[in-house]
């Protein structure tokens, strides 16, 4: 695509980035047919490409968006299915963080809306300040009917009610021998909405020989406000992190910063670039980003210390765009939770977004509502007793249009491997356990064939699958 | 004509919401990769029905109007979703015509809708328990069935011929007329043979609807392959352009017996390279030179693939019950010496390779859309031409390509998915379309390279929407005044997509 900034314009750091990106996009549009927004609406300016070119346009004006762009820009997902479909490569989660932080400070929002964003935007990456809002949300709840209608959305999407909180700021020490040391991101809302998760977490871990510290400095990843165009919450949250992450790498050294919440994963990747401008942490910042893992990068199936026996339950695994389309990760979950004696499903369309997407299903509640009961339809035709998925903000969503079990990929790992039953399954009927079967040894001769896959391989492992038509 | 009046009754009918003249709508529709330019509609409509399709005809009929039927728009390097003219309603099938209407998993087929995608329907078959598996391309994963088969499009396994393994349709005549081919034209409500059999009573109408506009397919019948236990790959790579001859004789006898049951996909160094990164040398010469015979050494060996590499696979019921086959096929690639040996193994960390096992699988893959970004500016075509599996001929056919290339200064990229008697040549001819100049470059190549095979007495297997009429003049005038004679009985106002295939 051609562009026509100016010499000044692209004096801009920014605007010199996103002329790069769009000079990348070359229209061919196969980002729309994977693009959940467009797929349900076929409005062209609800796609990536057309987006793109609402972007050019108002960053080559200049001033003050117009309501019709803002509102384009605000209703995606930032799921990203398009980068995975694009053939050129086109950048566009950049795009849009530029875009988004354009907007933020050139564009004057409705009070309600301005409103509405701060509130999001201070509660979810406060757990306690999360906790309060949840508290007042359950006493509003009987007049929910009076409030504003953004208001209402917000009181229904609150949760009922909140575990007690838990911190897990300190050192976790390995059982057993030290295999390595590990920074966790214990997260924001996360800490207040399912703990569970995080203790899950440490467990999973330390019970293969990983010492754990959580320093208690470090919090929120900055995800939700990055994605806001509060580009400046996001930088102070990623200064914080880096500063105490860098701390231990320092002093005890790490050997991986874990995340396990998808959606921060992404942006704690990215640190090095949201830092670039930031010359006291910039290599700081890219030395914590070069060594973030998602937990499922950490243990290989092989590692797992699994017990005699599996339960076979049947499991539903859900991409989360930030880890599918961002991060790139889709096989490896699926391995760990077979290799731990699951019964792993794959979910039809699972390219698509579940619609929670940060703060999008409180900030475009329509579009995550359709979004979110068509991925619980999928989820349930698999037939599956449970669903997992690595990122909260997928299992809080799809906890609302779905009665399954939604359970983070370590709470099933861990279970697996001599953790407690998580609550989520406390009424499930279990399949019976099985003798776990012996790993087929590969016979290392060059040339040879590898072990056959598990009947339900997954896809991309592209190397067969069936349970095996009769006629084979 | 009355586009207006045309738009109106429409809107009448499906909903208002289901007509969209939105600016940037038609804009997008209009747009492809071709050197000719973009073709911007009148409208964009979307049916939800076979009867509203009907109804959209009949309306068509009225008004004088010409219809363009798209299905999901991905028919990259060939013309996208792009009309042949200007001006056109676009009936988008995609968008709402979206169904799998039947899976029959005991014998084997599934009937859909136009807007299926080969993803879907992978999908779906996968969380069906993954008994069966449906033929795929290597292009976009959201590429509609119907319009590829339509198109003579095709994969890599045994159900490849995409056309030859559909059964039975339901079409729309350009009379507004609906008809079921095959035993779907029984006047009954139980067509228990309709998308199993296809030479029942009367003429086989089917073939009128491949590559033509003498209908709209609404409905189309596709067998079903049942998912092998597992699939094991071999790739040969090869060193020299000129082992192009030995590989189609060597390939030809293996297709022959059908002991290889996949397609051969005879893939050069720049086809399989170019889906994994950019050309390095097009800022060197801006576009205007070929890529050098050394440039294209150094990537063959920086990505470990040959000149020509050679992939294929076999199915079976164990990795390794496979072992037997694969080693009397590498002691018959490997005879001369000159083929190196890549297991499946090592096949599946190399993209470009693990692309085609994915191929051989029935698995969508994104893959080979890098080749789209071999040169910047998003120009791409793709010439089809076939040759009859003769080594000489096909290196033949191999020099000549070649030249015709490098005299445009453009990159020899191509693919032969081989058969027992034909490989098909997927020549793409990847150009700055932002630049004028090669825009006019990859116009001549393409226009040189069909003069120089149909003097040789080989057309092309699919074209693309710049040059049909081009293609259709080449054929013999009787068989064209035949084409014309059918458009008139079918679709007397001609309002069908006219122009398309060169049909009018």
């Amino acid at each position: 695509m051609k562009t026509a900034f100016t010499a000044a314009q692209l004096a801009e750091p920014e605007i010199a980035a996103a002329d790069g990106i769009l000079r990348t996009c070359v229209h061919y549009g196969f980002c729309t047919a994977v693009c959940p927004t467009y797929v349900l609406t076929r409005d062209e300016n609800e796609a990536p490409r057309g987006r793109i070119d609402l972007i050019r346009a108002m960053l080559e004006r200049g001033g003050r968006p117009d309501a019709k762009t803002v509102g384009h820009i605000d209703s995606c997902l930032s799921c990203n299915a398009c980068m995975t479909t694009c053939a050129v490569d086109v950048d566009y989660l950049h795009l849009a963080d530029i875009a988004r932080a354009y907007i933020e400070e050139n564009y004057r929002r409705p009070l309600s809306d301005q409103f509405v964003r701060r509130l999001v935007s201070r509660t979810v990456t406060d757990p306690a300040r999360f906790a309060r809002m949840t508290a007042l949300a359950r006493l509003a709840r009987p007049v929910r009917a009076l409030l504003p209608g953004r208001l209402r959305t917000l009181v229904d999407l609150a949760p009922a009610g909140l575990p007690p909180r838990r911190d897990f700021a300190g050192v976790h020490p390995a059982e057993g021998a030290r295999r390595m040391r590990v920074a966790l991101l214990q997260g924001c809302v996360q800490q207040a909405l399912a703990p569970e998760i995080n203790a899950a977490t440490v467990r999973l871990l330390t019970r293969h020989g990983i010492e754990v510290v959580v320093p208690p400095e470090a919090g929120c990843c900055g995800a939700f406000t990055l994605h806001m165009g509060k580009a400046d919450m996001a930088r102070a949250a990623a200064a914080r992190n880096v500063d105490a992450w860098h701390a231990e790498l320092d002093v005890g050294g790490l050997d991986a910063v874990i995340v396990n919440a998808s959606g921060c994963g992404t942006v704690v990747k990215d640190y090095a670039r949201l830092l670039a401008e930031d010359p006291a942490r910039r290599e700081k910042a890219a030395a914590v980003a070069a060594i973030a893992r998602d937990v499922t990068e950490l243990l290989a199936p092989d590692d797992l210390k699994l017990p005699e026996t599996a339960v076979p339950l049947t499991v539903a695994y859900h991409d989360a765009c930030s880890l599918q389309h961002a991060q790139k990760i889709r096989g490896r979950p699926r391995a760990l939770l077979r290799a731990a004696g699951f019964a792993v499903r794959d979910v039809p369309e699972g390219h698509f977004c579940c619609g929670s997407a940060g703060a999008y299903n409180m900030l475009q509640p329509e579009m995550a509502e359709a979004l979110g009961r068509r991925k619980a339809t999928h989820i349930e035709s698999t037939g599956a007793a449970a669903a997992a998925a690595g990122n909260l903000g997928c299992l809080a969503q799809l906890g609302r249009f779905t009665g399954l079990p939604m359970l983070h990929t370590v709470e099933l790992l861990d279970w697996a491997t001599g953790g407690p039953r998580p609550d989520a399954l406390r009424d499930v009927a279990l399949p019976e356990p099985v003798a776990r079967k012996q790993t087929v040894a590969p016979t290392g001769a060059p040339g040879a064939p590898p072990p056959a896959p598990p009947p339900d391989a997954p896809s991309d492992a592209s190397s067969g699958g069936s349970t095996g038509a009769a006629i084979w | 004509m009355s586009m207006d009046a045309f738009l109106n009754d429409a809107a009448g009918g499906l909903g208002a919401e289901h007509v969209n003249t939105a600016d940037e709508t038609l804009v997008r529709y209009g747009e492809n990769t071709m050197p000719g330019g973009d073709r911007r509609p009148a409208a964009v409509l979307y049916p939800g029905s076979t009867e509203e399709v009907a109804a959209l005809v009949r309306l068509a009929n009225l008004h004088r109007v010409a219809l363009f039927p798209t299905s999901t728009g991905n028919n990259m390097g060939l013309g996208t979703r792009s009309a042949p003219a200007a001006g056109m309603a676009v009936l988008d099938l995609g968008r709402r015509m979206n169904r799998i209407l039947e899976i029959d998993e005991k014998m084997g087929f599934a009937a859909v809708e136009p807007g299926v995608s080969f993803q879907m329907l992978a999908d779906e078959l996968k969380r069906r328990g993954g008994q069966w598996m449906n033929s795929t391309t290597s292009g976009p994963p959201q590429g509609g069935m119907i319009g590829n088969a339509l198109d003579k499009g095709a994969g890599y396994g045994p159900y490849f011929d995409h056309f030859g393994f559909s059964c039975g349709m339901e079409v729309v005549l350009g009379t507004g007329d609906v008809i079921r081919t095959g035993d779907g034209s029984i006047e009954a409500d139980n067509l228990v043979n309709w998308h199993v059999s296809k030479y029942s009573f009367g003429p086989i109408l089917d073939g009128l609807f491949a590559q033509s506009n003498y209908g709209i397919v609404t409905r189309l019948g596709v067998w079903l392959l049942p998912r092998p236990p597992a699939i094991r790959s071999f790739h040969f790579a090869f060193p020299d352009d000129s082992d192009l001859e030995e590989i189609v004789e060597l390939c030809r006898p293996m297709k022959m017996s059908n002991f290889v049951p996949t397609l051969f996909r005879v893939a050069n160094d720049l086809y399989l390279i170019g889906s994994e990164v950019p050309s390095p040398a097009y800022a060197a010469s801006g576009g205007r030179k070929s890529i050098s015979d050394d440039a294209r050494k150094a990537l063959q060996r920086e990505h470990g693939l040959g000149a020509w590499t050679v992939s294929g696979a076999f199915y079976g019921p164990s990795m390794e019950a496979m072992e037997p086959q694969v080693q009397r096929v590498v002691g018959h690639f490997c005879a001369s010496g000159k083929a190196t040996y890549i297991p499946h193994e090592e096949a599946m960390e190399k993209p470009a390779l693990a692309c085609a096992v994915a191929s051989f699988s029935g698995e969508p893959t994104n893959t080979e859309l890098g080749l789209l970004k071999w040169r910047p500016g998003g120009g791409n075509a793709w010439f089809t031409p076939g040759t009859p599996m003769d080594g000489r001929t096909a290196n033949e056919f191999q020099k000549l390509g070649r030249a015709i290339y490098e005299a445009n200064g453009l990159d020899y990229q191509v693919m032969n998915v081989a058969g027992p008697r034909f490989a098909r040549g997927l020549h793409v001819i990847s150009f700055n379309r932002e630049d004028p100049d090669e825009c006019a470059r990859a116009d001549a190549a393409y226009r040189a390279l069909a003069d120089a095979f149909y003097a040789r007495g080989v057309a092309v297997g699919r074209a693309p929407v710049d040059w049909q009429d081009f293609h259709m003049d080449k054929l013999m005038p009787s068989f064209r005044d035949a084409c014309a004679a059918i458009k008139r009985a079918l679709d007397p106002n001609g309002v069908i997509a006219p122009g398309r295939y060169g049909i009018y």
